[in-house]
């Protein structure tokens, strides 16, 4: 599944544990607290629950959406915008000539 | 720890089967030669799931020992019981063995999952395995295992232990153990359990 995932943390550490745990998880940074990328149903409950443990829920926020190759071409973005194929996985491997 | 009861005949170098290794070999076949036959871990303990649903595990075993459940009608429990049956060639610690109120026994397994709508085929054979170590070593009827999913919420589910299952699990053990002899065995034939798979990019599917 394609999946965005969006934070608001206050703590430094938290926030780079989960920044991180996205990352492991392939996702790819969109912007600074955005996360999208193709997720297997398994690994996202396996974020949620990392995410329960880690965060404060009084101060904290984590959206989890998932979402749909459809929505990604519908969608319209202005400025600098992330790098569709490699986000959805269309691009499997780079070949490089030497 | 229960030893078998004729120890005398107790042969170090039998393998026996535990239901952890039964569940990943219903899931998919090719699992269990790729870890037991060719000796490919899969690394299980680095997955945040599996820690934490160790975590609760050692947190059942500690808290609230008496606590007689009221959905199940049961007299006693014992906890954390590791049995051996050398009858059926199967090994394993069962969370909970419940004594019922009509003097049969029923085990009762923790599982840190949530419950979708159905039980599956791999918990049930679970199940019906203690059930047939429990019947062997304690001389007493089985007819019902009991399954708590609690990751969310605890949902307690009741599996009948009928003739049925139990013919199934004692052929997938025979099955199990010819793969431990080295057959090569075919792989599931649902895709779907491919997708999240740690042996995905060795298995010629």
């Amino acid at each position: 599944m394609l999946l965005w995932v969006i934070y608001d943390i206050q703590e430094n550490k938290v926030r780079t544990k989960i920044s991180k745990s996205c990352l492991n998880f392939g996702l790819y940074r969109v912007q600074k607290s955005v996360f999208l990328g193709e997720v297997a149903k398994n690994r996202f409950e396996e974020l949620k629950l990392i995410t329960k443990d880690v965060i404060n829920p009084e101060t904290d926020s984590v959206y989890f959406l998932p979402t749909s190759k459809e929505f990604i071409d519908k969608s319209y973005l202005i400025g600098q915008s992330f790098d569709e194929e490699l986000v959805l996985d269309e691009i499997t491997s780079k070949f490089f000539r030497i | 720890m229960k030893l078998p009861q004729n120890s005398s005949e107790f042969n170090e170098y039998s393998y026996f089967v535990t239901p952890s290794d039964m569940i990943e070999f219903t899931y998919c076949r090719r699992y269990t030669y790729f870890m037991k036959v060719l000796n490919i871990l899969q690394h299980e303990e680095k997955r945040y799931n599996v820690r934490k649903g160790r975590e609760i595990h050692k947190i059942r075993e500690s808290q609230n020992i008496q606590y007689i459940r009221k959905k199940i009608p049961m007299v006693s429990k014992e906890i954390n019981v590791n049995l051996i049956s050398e009858k059926y060639k199967i090994r394993g610690i069962i969370d909970e063995i419940l004594t019922m109120n009509d003097n049969t026994l029923s085990p009762l397994d923790y599982k840190f999952t949530n419950y979708n709508s159905k039980t599956y085929k791999t918990h049930k054979i679970q199940s019906t395995m203690y059930s047939l170590m429990i019947e062997d070593l304690y001389n007493k009827p089985v007819n019902y295992g009991y399954i708590i999913y609690c990751k969310d919420k605890n949902v307690l589910k009741e599996i009948k232990i009928s003739e049925k299952l139990r013919t199934e699990t004692l052929e997938s053990i025979n099955s199990y153990m010819e793969v431990l002899k080295g057959k090569y065995p075919e792989a599931t034939k649902y895709e779907r359990r491919c997708l999240d798979c740690c042996y995905k990019n060795i298995c010629p599917r």
